[in-house]
């Protein structure tokens, strides 16, 4: 099941929403997201959840911290390439 | 894992009176395959003859803990006397099992767990054969479809732009004619009562820091509604749903699909956009999109384009600045493709998944939230960069390099600023807007693009009639008050009238709606002079190099510390080259065709 989690993203043609994922290997995305969080800890998936900004001079940082321009984004979920295949 | 008589018959039974487990289950007694049981039953046998680690814990638990590697026991268990035999053990087992499944154990352990609960789901839950679509799904069904969803996204984006521009009009003026009003006139009059009536100093308040501070600070409505709209789209969940249809359209045209998350903060602020990169693995990919995101239009782009359409396409605003930003995105598009055949033909798809949150209601705390953070992001950016490059073009303004005039006291076409920039005008000539004036607010709109407009309002900033004059110097601080607070409630009853525009219909008083004000005509005039009688054509070409070149000086230096120098150039370099190239096909080509 866990390897049809990394199988199902290979062949994606296209982004996939968690719920296609979901529906695609047959379990609930509760299950899901426990195979993701299980594959990310292996380093086969890295989670990305928002925008990191450096920046000190252009003059939109927000008064509570952080960018007042980097709204929130979608969690992401990306595959990285397998090292041990050629 | 065993279960407990009580769970096991809990589990056994049917979790809803409909519910009919498909087939009883053997046993609800975790078991692996039997080599691994073999092996964690060896390996307990072995922890539970060991004195220490027997008493402290469950040995087949501990068996199976250190068969997947958990560092943390497998350490403690090291520490404990007489256990070399036992990680012997382990690792003979785990070098043994890892060859049999040709894979790692500690996944073919998980993958067995999760086989185990989602054969107990299955026997002991009955799911509806389609499960109920929620409100999300229905309209996700819509708004992400394959074919609909561009559309849809172009559709939102023409409404924000309506909203943006024909909807803050009235408040836009409004703010306007504080500025160059009341404000203008308390500030010479506070100045005249300190003296300095008629100074440099008089020149470097009302010259500088009002028209170049306040030509800005003019805009703060439209930001507010382009906010307002951006929050809306952002707080209901559709953003997402945005970043995942172009995603999908990038990656059918070869392009990293998740390079349109950064593209999409880029519509705030490129600077952002820029470090949003870091979300992507691969170099390559990073550098790729760094390269497309100035091609995004930011917010501070928008005054540039909503000064100008107002002037040049006064019916057609808000089209012509949503076709701005539609060009933007084509032309990143396309530079994608040309660049991804090019330069990073080795860039390769990542596949991705993509949480599309459900949709919810927008509160109205967090909508003024947002835009009061962007709002005074933006105010801030007035108070700093805005103003000190206010000064700088004010000395330059005042300060004549030939003719006859003195500090603050020269015509604007022998200062500094006009000599300066008109050395660079020539570059501007095919592409109609060769004059200094428009030359000057191209070379400070480098550091940032809201200065084009502060620049403009300070170098066809034109001397107020003698009639005009007279009455600013004669407002007093009551009328002043009194004609802010009325104008207030005109422009806000405007504002309110102006919301059915988005839709298209029109209930402003053709006849009450604004004159074009001094800065207006001068600027049509000046572009209408440079082009030889295209102005038109000329402004429409101006906008497309504003929205192409260099965005600003902070997304240079943003360039500069994710890509390194080599690419910060490549960007500057080929961001003008093509700024140049496009804004000279739109007025050279428009004008074969004999438009504008």
């Amino acid at each position: 099941m866990l390897q049809q989690v990394l199988h199902a993203l290979e062949q994606a043609q296209q982004p996939l929403s968690l719920n296609d994922l979901a529906v695609q290997v047959g379990v609930d995305t509760a299950t899901l997201e426990g195979m993701l969080a299980f594959w990310e800890r292996k380093g086969r998936i890295v989670l990305h959840d928002g925008q990191a900004c450096m920046s000190r001079g252009c003059g939109g940082c927000s008064p509570t911290g952080g960018c007042a321009f980097a709204g929130p984004s979608p969690r992401a979920f990306l595959l990285v390439p397998d090292e041990r295949k050629p | 894992m065993t279960l407990n008589p009580t769970l096991k018959s809990r589990l056994t039974q049917p979790s809803h009176p409909a519910a009919v487990p498909a087939a009883p289950m053997a046993s609800t007694a975790m078991r692996y395959d039997s080599p691994i049981e073999a092996a964690i039953t060896q390996i307990s046998a072995t922890l539970a003859a060991h004195p220490t680690l027997a008493t402290q814990y469950p040995p087949r638990w501990l068996a199976i803990q250190l068969l997947e590697g958990d560092e943390g026991l497998t350490t403690l268990v090291q520490a404990t006397p007489n256990s070399t035999a036992i990680l012997e053990q382990v690792s003979n087992q785990h070098a043994h099992l890892s060859a049999h499944y040709n894979d790692d154990l500690d996944v073919v352990l998980a993958d067995q767990r999760y086989r185990f609960v989602h054969q107990v789901v299955q026997h002991t839950l009955t799911r509806p054969a389609a499960p109920a679509a929620t409100i999300s799904d229905r309209i996700d069904q819509i708004v992400t479809h394959k074919w609909l969803g561009i559309p849809i996204f172009l559709l939102l984006m023409w409404v924000v732009f309506k909203l943006t521009t024909d909807v803050s009009a009235p408040m836009l003026d409004w703010v306007d004619g504080v500025m160059s009003g009341p404000l203008t006139a308390w500030s010479i009059a506070l100045l005249g009562t300190l003296g300095l009536g008629g100074t440099w100093f008089e020149s470097l308040v009302v010259d500088g820091v009002i028209a170049g501070v306040g030509g800005v600070l003019v805009f703060v409505p439209v930001l507010l509604a382009l906010y307002f709209a951006l929050a809306l789209l952002e707080d209901s969940g559709y953003m997402a749903r945005a970043a995942f249809v172009m995603d999908r359209l990038m990656r059918t045209l070869g392009l990293h699909g998740k390079s349109f998350l950064p593209m999409i903060v880029g519509f705030g602020c490129n600077v952002p956009a820029i470090y949003a990169t870091r979300t992507l693995e691969r170099q390559q990919d990073r550098i790729l999109t760094g390269l497309l995101v100035p091609f995004m239009s930011c917010s501070a782009r928008l005054p540039v384009y909503v000064l100008l359409a107002a002037i040049f396409f006064p019916t057609q605003t808000g089209l012509v600045v949503f076709s701005l930003y539609l060009l933007g995105i084509l032309v990143a598009i396309l530079l994608g493709i040309i660049l991804k055949h090019t330069l990073f033909k080795r860039s390769e798809q990542i596949p991705f998944i993509l949480e599309l949150p459900p949709y919810r209601m927008p509160t109205i705390q967090s909508i003024w939230r947002q835009m009061w953070e962007r709002t005074a992001a933006f105010v801030r950016k007035a108070g700093t960069i805005i103003l000190a490059t206010s000064i700088v073009v004010w000395l330059l303004i005042a300060t004549p390099v030939r003719g006859a005039g003195s500090f603050a006291a020269t015509e604007m076409d022998d200062s500094a600023f006009a000599a300066v920039a008109g050395s660079v005008a020539p570059i501007f000539a095919p592409l109609g807007f060769g004059s200094w004036e428009a030359s000057g607010a191209l070379l400070t709109g480098f550091v940032a693009k809201e200065v084009v407009v502060s620049t403009m309002s300070q170098i066809y900033a034109v001397e107020p009639e003698a009639a005009a004059d007279e009455d600013l110097a004669t407002l007093s601080v009551v009328d002043g008050l009194t004609e802010i607070v009325t104008s207030f409630g005109t422009a806000a009853l405007d504002t309110l009238k102006a919301i059915p525009l988005v839709i298209g219909i029109n209930l402003t008083d053709a006849e009450a709606e604004a004159e074009p004000t001094a800065l207006m005509d001068t600027l049509q005039t000046s572009f209408e002079q440079a082009s030889g009688g295209h102005g038109t054509l000329a402004a429409l070409a101006f906008l497309v190099f504003v929205l192409l070149y260099t965005p600003c000086v902070t997304a240079v230096a943003a360039a500069r510390q994710e890509f390194g120098n080599k690419w910060m150039w490549f960007s500057i370099i080929g961001q003008f080259t093509l700024a140049w190239i496009a804004a000279c096909m739109v007025f050279q080509i428009g004008r074969l065709l004999g438009l504008g």
